[in-house]
């Protein structure tokens, strides 16, 4: 592969949104790398595709902070380099705190947050190295509005922002950008799940009337990634139509 | 990458490393000596400091700073280049242990004897 090529990293790129930005960053001609904790369909039709050279998978356990290293050392070794990362593995974790399992608490905070520090931290010397790169993380609306039964969730998609706005300051004289894209609702197994009155209240409840397609969240996350975003830095995109105004 | 450098190559590659840095600064540098202070008087930011662990894990292939040693604790050009000897060689950090230790066990015998008197 010719070392010029961009090069980006999601996380979570098996399913939803992550399987849509791997679309997206192969269309544009991205070599891609991605992890998740299992193989799907997506994964499995990407590798078999004639943009499977371009593309590199394997199966990590997001808590294990040693294989997301060595993710990282083996993507930027079979692709060259590391352009991009996008930390958008995420889980949700429902239920209200003072009844939550402490193992639960932890397993968010782990997969949500410790995950992206740590491939933060392994992609960032790459980066450091390129004098160049762009850092996108997967945040939320629950990091700015509050709701009931996701203080937890909440509590980490916050601290993704507050690792954007301080990271962008630390990286920012190595021409590094960090920024966050705090998704509303949006088409995904997560809201597909919601009982039909709750869907139908949150579509009364955004001005614009609907939840997003999946392409409008993946979309914000491309244009933080791509030139035209040359200058913007520290953060957090809402995409929520309009919900939080 | 070198498989197994000696104490000396490594000392090397690091000085090496941070001549190339303070070069792309200021041009020519001038000889480096092990007690010059990285910040204070190389003026190498924390993020500079970050530049160079990235390049020389690049070149080593070890990091001495995710588990063995406190990047707070390295302020000078032989601190830096400790940490990379004792990550291939970790019988050196157990050998400046010993010294530690036995220069404990001389103070409280020390402060135990007065105490006495």
């Amino acid at each position: 592969m010719p070392q010029a090529r961009r090069v980006a990293l999601v996380s979570g790129g098996s399913r939803g949104l992550g399987a849509e930005l791997v679309s997206g960053f192969l269309e544009r001609q991205y070599g891609v790398a991605t992890l998740s904790r299992t193989k799907t369909s997506f994964i499995s039709d990407t590798l078999r595709s004639r943009k499977r050279r371009n593309f590199h998978w394997r199966a990590v356990d997001g808590r294990d902070h040693e294989e997301l290293r060595a993710f990282v050392k083996e993507a930027g070794e079979q692709l060259g380099r590391i352009d991009v990362l996008v930390n958008n593995a995420g889980i949700a974790m429902e239920g209200i705190l003072p009844t939550m399992r402490m193992r639960d608490i932890v397993e968010a905070i782990e997969v949500n947050l410790t995950a992206a520090l740590v491939l933060t931290q392994a992609c960032s010397r790459f980066m450091l190295r390129q004098g160049a790169g762009c850092i996108v993380n997967v945040s939320s609306v629950h990091a700015i509005r509050g709701r009931a039964g996701v203080a937890v969730y909440s509590a980490t998609k916050a601290a993704l922002d507050g690792l954007t706005r301080s990271l962008a300051r630390e990286l920012g004289p190595r021409q590094i950008r960090v920024n966050s894209v705090a998704p509303g609702y949006f088409e995904s197994d997560m809201v597909s799940n919601l009982p039909d009155a709750e869907k139908k209240r949150i579509a009364r409840r955004t001005p614009l009337g609907r939840v997003a397609r999946i392409d409008e969240i993946a979309n914000a996350v491309h244009f933080l990634t791509s030139d035209q975003a040359s200058f913007i830095t520290g953060q957090t995109l809402v995409v929520d139509g309009g919900i939080t105004c | 990458m070198l498989t197994t450098p000696t104490l000396g190559q490594i000392e090397t590659i690091v000085h090496e490393r941070i001549r190339a840095l303070l070069a792309e600064r200021a041009g020519e540098v001038g000889h480096l000596s092990g007690n010059e202070k990285l910040s204070a008087t190389l003026g190498l930011s924390s993020l500079d400091l970050a530049l160079l662990v990235a390049e020389l894990e690049a070149q080593l292939g070890v990091d001495p700073f995710a588990k063995l040693v406190s990047i707070t604790s390295v302020r000078s050009v032989d601190d830096l280049v400790r940490a990379y000897q004792q990550a291939f060689f970790p019988e050196l950090e157990r050998r400046e242990d010993h010294t530690v230790t036995a220069a404990v066990k001389r103070a409280q015998t020390r402060r135990a004897r007065t105490k006495r008197r």
